[in-house]
């Protein structure tokens, strides 16, 4: 393809470089930040403290190890995250509930949307649109009820109560009976022949083909889980129970916020999903097309 | 027919988790809720029966009397007390008339009276399990928290409420202002994208990053950047511009929080016009060219209205998205001046307690989503221009 520098796309490189420059750089500078110590000992053997704040930020990467904000680099402050919080302990709980509730959407979400899609029961229609229309409230109107519900059964702080009201949900239902209408019956129906069952024909038949769908629901389930806030703030109250999201508040007290610090937990907890995002892109771009995460 | 009855079976099933799932987390709160906003449910009431009292202590307190010094008479103790006087003196709460009627006409006085010139009340107890051993019957009203039926006073007062108010018109103005500049926004830079352009896996990847970051790491990013010696001034200061506390002043904290969620969001939707763009055919742009359709014209009468799915997509998330915002509202907010309905709704019920009143905006801001898409969706429906 001939490519010509014509204005508009002149125009267009500029835009595009710009707009990825500015969704780099708030992540750039957090990066700087976290890698800078709170204090070094400079030439004279004085112990001094690092402004972040200074500007133009004297950064020097001819330097070993290189200079940021004028003081040495360090990784210590990732590793000090891990000793002045329970980091280690919110990681696992953060693996835990987006692990949990991932496991739960693959399962029941992809079993109510083979049923929806394929099988024949009596009041199927009417619950299908009913589960459509709650897809309209918003989670504010039910959560105090579920909150609630979940004080009366001695789950509040409890990890039963983290995950269990978020196992499944009509979206990925959707998701999934909408993959499902997608394949032919042609398989299926050569395997009824061979006088496989309806449960057989899912796991053996449907299952092994609906790969691509189901990644894309995991990839969703569990990003979504592991960027969640909302729910963890009800519902967790102990310290030890506290998901990724909770503890970033941590490092911010009324008198002082460990920038350093909080910046590198900041990193540390989306690091993963980005890895997560480059290496399962196409499914991620896939499955956003056609579903929006937030808002 | 006993294959069909298999096939229901097998339906039921596999339906069952989520139909059971949807009913208890989704359909019956929603009932709830409704009952709620129509009660004065108080979550910091909601305990009150499980409160722990030692009696022994409270009935000298409230009988004026010390068991260490003297020996007061049965029925001395009998005209002084008053059952119904004693839990409202004890506990400080009000107790409902069937209570009231309950404890006059069931309360064991004298059983409990001499419990405790026999010293045997000496010890912590529920006022749950107080009132099991101490009524002859009717303790079932003192076990479930019961809020009372007020009608429609948590609507009354919700229109007579500042604050309901104010956060109403923020969360208005955020949905206003955020909605149509990231379409914008995300549509400009989709078609920059589609100008046969290198790298554009490259530009989408980036443009992506901001919206799978977690709401709360971003709000921690633009903490460090809104601060007043922070980035984001520093790089204003370049062109003259002084120094602002973006997030400690009442007139910028709420744009700040808007320019945030347009950072994040926009490059995510570019995405989405992005593939719309591409199932554009090359034939309906070269025959546009050949019509002399050039520049804007065609971005109007052309782009526009085949991208009009995306559009409507967009649209509808961002106005859901924006609306609902509450994580950065929680991390970055400070003044009850800049909150959202969504906080003041979470205020209410999880700080305040006030489960009922919290229902009810919550409610009320229900039937606005819902009636704003309804519009949203009739306007883009049957605008003539598309």
């Amino acid at each position: 393809m001939r490519r010509r520098w014509t204005p508009s796309r002149i125009i267009a490189y500029i835009l595009l470089v710009g707009y990825a420059a500015l969704s780099l750089v708030p992540f750039v500078w957090a990066f700087l930040v976290s890698v800078t110590p709170m204090s070094y000992v400079n030439e004279k053997g004085e112990r001094v403290g690092v402004d972040i704040m200074q500007w133009p930020p004297k950064i020097n990467i001819f330097k070993w190890p290189p200079r940021v904000f004028g003081a040495p680099g360090t990784l210590s402050n990732y590793a000090k995250v891990f000793q002045v919080v329970p980091f280690a302990r919110w990681t696992l709980n953060t693996i835990l509930y987006a692990g949990l509730t991932t496991l739960g959407h693959l399962l029941f979400d992809t079993l109510g949307g083979y049923a929806f899609a394929r099988l024949r029961f009596p009041g199927k229609n009417l619950i299908f649109t009913l589960f459509l229309a709650t897809m309209m409230i918003p989670m504010h109107v039910t959560v105090i009820p579920v909150y609630n519900l979940m004080v009366k059964y001695n789950l509040v702080n409890t990890y039963l109560g983290l995950f269990l009201p978020k196992l499944t949900g009509v979206f990925g239902l959707f998701l999934m009976r909408q993959f499902f209408l997608s394949i032919p019956t042609e398989l299926e129906e050569a395997a009824m022949i061979d006088g496989a069952g309806f449960i057989r024909r899912f796991f053996q038949i449907v299952l092994p083909v609906s790969k691509p769908a189901l990644a894309a629901l995991a990839i969703y389930t569990f990003l979504g889980t592991w960027n969640d806030f909302f729910w963890p703030l009800l519902i967790t109250s102990d310290k030890s129970m506290f998901t990724l999201t909770m503890g970033l508040n941590f490092f911010r007290t009324s008198y002082y916020t460990f920038w350093q610090l909080m910046m590198s937990a900041t990193l540390l907890m989306t690091v993963p999903m980005l890895i997560v995002f480059l290496s399962f892109q196409r499914y991620f771009v896939e499955s956003g097309a056609i579903t929006g995460m937030k808002g | 027919m006993r294959r069909r009855v298999r096939e229901a079976l097998v339906g039921y099933l596999f339906s069952a988790p989520i139909i059971i799932a949807i009913l208890a987390f989704t359909i019956v709160p929603v009932f709830q809720a409704l009952y709620y906003s129509f009660t004065d449910y108080d979550a910091l009431l909601q305990q009150k029966y499980n409160y722990i009292f030692n009696p022994e202590f409270s009935l000298q307190d409230y009988l004026v009397v010390l068991l260490d010094e003297e020996k007061p008479s049965l029925q001395e103790l009998l005209e002084r007390f008053d059952p119904v006087d004693f839990i409202e003196y004890t506990f400080g709460f009000e107790l409902d008339n069937k209570q009231k009627e309950i404890l006059k006409n069931y309360f064991l006085s004298e059983k409990l009276l001499k419990d405790f010139l026999d010293r045997k009340l000496n010890k912590d107890m529920r006022l749950k399990d107080f009132m099991a051993r101490y009524l002859k019957t009717g303790k079932r009203y003192f076990t479930v928290y019961r809020p009372h039926i007020i009608g429609f006073e948590n609507f009354k007062k919700l229109f007579k409420d500042r604050y309901f108010w104010i956060a109403l018109k923020n969360s208005a103005v955020f949905s206003l202002v955020v909605t149509p500049i990231q379409t914008f926004l995300a549509l400009i830079l989709a078609i920059a994208a589609n100008q046969k352009i290198r790298g554009v896996k490259f530009f989408k990847t980036t443009f992506f990053i901001p919206s799978i970051t977690s709401s709360a790491a971003i709000s921690m990013i633009f903490l460090l950047l809104y601060t007043k010696p922070g980035l984001i001034n520093r790089l204003l200061g370049v062109f003259g511009i002084p120094p602002v506390d973006w997030l400690g002043n009442t007139k910028t904290a709420l744009p700040s929080i808007m320019a945030m969620n347009i950072w994040t969001t926009a490059g995510y939707f570019m995405v989405t016009f992005l593939a719309g763009l591409q199932n554009i055919p090359s034939s309906i742009i070269e025959a546009s060219e050949i019509d002399g359709a050039k520049g804007w014209t065609r971005f109007w009468k052309i782009i526009l209205p085949l991208l009009k799915p995306q559009i409507i997509f967009v649209v509808t998330l961002g106005i859901i998205g924006t609306l609902q915002v509450f994580d950065q509202i929680y991390f970055l907010i400070r003044s009850q001046e800049n909150i959202t309905v969504s906080m003041y709704i979470y205020q209410n019920a999880f700080s305040y307690g006030k489960m009922g009143y919290a229902s009810a905006i919550a409610l009320i801001f229900f039937l606005i989503i819902f009636a704003v898409t309804f519009i949203q969706r009739k306007i883009m429906k049957e605008e003539r221009f598309w």
